[in-house]
């Protein structure tokens, strides 16, 4: 099931981007895209419709709290993972309210983003494809 | 990290030489001994569980002890135990130095109390220092003399120091340096924090260590300084302000931060005020450069 989910992955950092996609592939994610802006993750947004983003926050080019609101009124069905490492107090509250999924606190283990990767699955993060 | 200014004391007093040194720090690394190792083996703690605790601490500005304490996983009187089980670094270079004959009982012993003398220590200070405290280490230290943010300057420095310990290499030690009036690097990765407390802050490295400090983030051996590299090194940045935001998050201070930025062949002129800090690592160094005022820089 899991490689039926089609998955953004949306950080400034080219490292972070390469990190994130070997565990999602790993997790058997084969279809996983790429943006290195806010800007770029909200318009990939509407072309593909990805069932899961993992947004970071501080971004050129578009930050990813203003992108979350973004991507929300483009499809309030996507699942949008904040993965941050500024996991302050403000902008966990804003990111639940803006309606993100959940916030990952940079570093991100590979133990913890494969347990939140197959729990979407669980949770029916396929109803896009 | 003490070990590695009180080595570097015994250099400069000249009571023992460069090679000497080398051979007692290498002695000293390969008896190192973490304390979830020991913890895992006085079966106190499962190796998952202690794995769990290392990745927490990455995340946390905690100790190890702390966090597993909190976890549950260990007792107060557990973690008591292992601490005395965990040998200091500096009597582990010590003992390196006098088993290799570069050094007497005596002169360690005396070679203590002039360090603590030179750097005019209390007994607290000196006793917190000795036990790893980086927290002190760094406050008796590096002093931001008048500086209406010293207090965030230490914390920023302290918290750096852990970071680079926990991620990049866990020999460093750091000092000021001078600051000139203009500054120019290879590789310049620099980041704003913002808000009631303003921060630049820089990572400025030549081409080796540039790529020495991307390798070492990134996991993985990096030879050219492409964009991944540029990647690995403003993340470890971006990680540094961020944990250090949410430090200040948790005691009610919200600042918000500006994406990293790499330059290549980077110039800072005209220079009014700010901080440069030399790290210096296993192999070679870098600087970090802090400024409480970002708006009094040219950064081209």
């Amino acid at each position: 099931m899991a490689e039926q989910l089609k998955i953004l992955i949306c950080d400034d950092s080219m490292l972070m981007r390469k990190k994130m996609k070997e565990v999602l592939e790993q997790c058997g994610c084969k279809d996983v895209i790429e943006a290195e802006d806010g800007q770029t993750a909200v318009d990939m947004c509407k072309e593909y419709r990805p069932d899961v983003v993992f947004l970071d926050i501080v971004m050129p080019n578009k930050d990813g709290l203003t992108a979350l609101t973004e991507i929300k009124e483009i499809d309030s069905q996507i699942k949008v993972v904040m993965a941050s490492s500024v996991g302050t107090q403000a902008n966990l509250i804003k990111s639940i309210k803006m309606g993100a999924h959940s916030f990952l606190q940079k570093p991100i283990s590979s133990e913890v983003l494969s347990e939140l990767i197959q729990n979407i699955q669980n949770e029916g993060g396929d109803a896009h494809v | 990290m003490f070990s590695q200014y009180f080595g570097q004391y015994l250099l400069n007093k000249n009571i023992v030489q460069i090679d000497q040194l080398k051979e007692a720090m290498e002695q000293q690394r390969s008896t190192r001994m973490k304390l979830g190792v020991l913890a895992v083996n006085e079966g106190y703690m499962s190796a998952k569980q202690a794995d769990e605790i290392h990745q927490i601490q990455m995340q946390k500005d905690k100790r190890f002890g702390e966090l597993a304490v909190n976890a549950g996983y260990l007792t107060e009187e557990q973690l008591d135990k292992l601490l005395t089980f965990q040998p200091k670094q500096h009597l582990l270079l010590g003992q390196a130095l006098i088993d290799c004959g570069y050094l007497t009982m005596e002169k360690f012993g005396g070679a203590l109390t002039c360090y603590k003398e030179d750097h005019s220590l209390t007994d607290d200070q000196f006793s917190a220092i000795k036990d790893g405290d980086i927290d002190a280490l760094v406050a008796t230290l590096v002093k931001f003399g008048n500086d209406e943010n010293k207090q965030v300057l230490t914390e920023y420095l302290s918290l750096f120091s852990k970071n680079m310990i926990r991620f990049i290499d866990d020999q460093i030690r750091i000092e000021k340096a001078v600051l000139p009036e203009n500054y120019r690097t290879d590789w310049l990765v620099s980041q704003e924090i913002k808000g009631e407390v303003s921060l630049y802050t820089a990572i400025a490295a030549d081409e080796k260590v540039f790529l020495q400090l991307a390798s070492k983030y990134a996991d993985e051996e990096l030879v050219t300084p492409d964009e991944m590299a540029a990647g690995s090194v403003g993340e470890f940045l971006n990680l540094q302000n961020g944990i250090f935001l949410v430090n200040l998050s948790n005691r009610g201070i919200e600042l918000e931060m500006e994406p990293q930025t790499v330059k290549h062949k980077a110039q800072i002129s005209d220079i009014q005020s700010g901080y440069l800090i030399t790290v210096h690592l296993s192999k070679g160094k870098f600087n970090i450069f802090l400024s409480s005022q970002p708006h009094t820089l040219n950064v081209e």
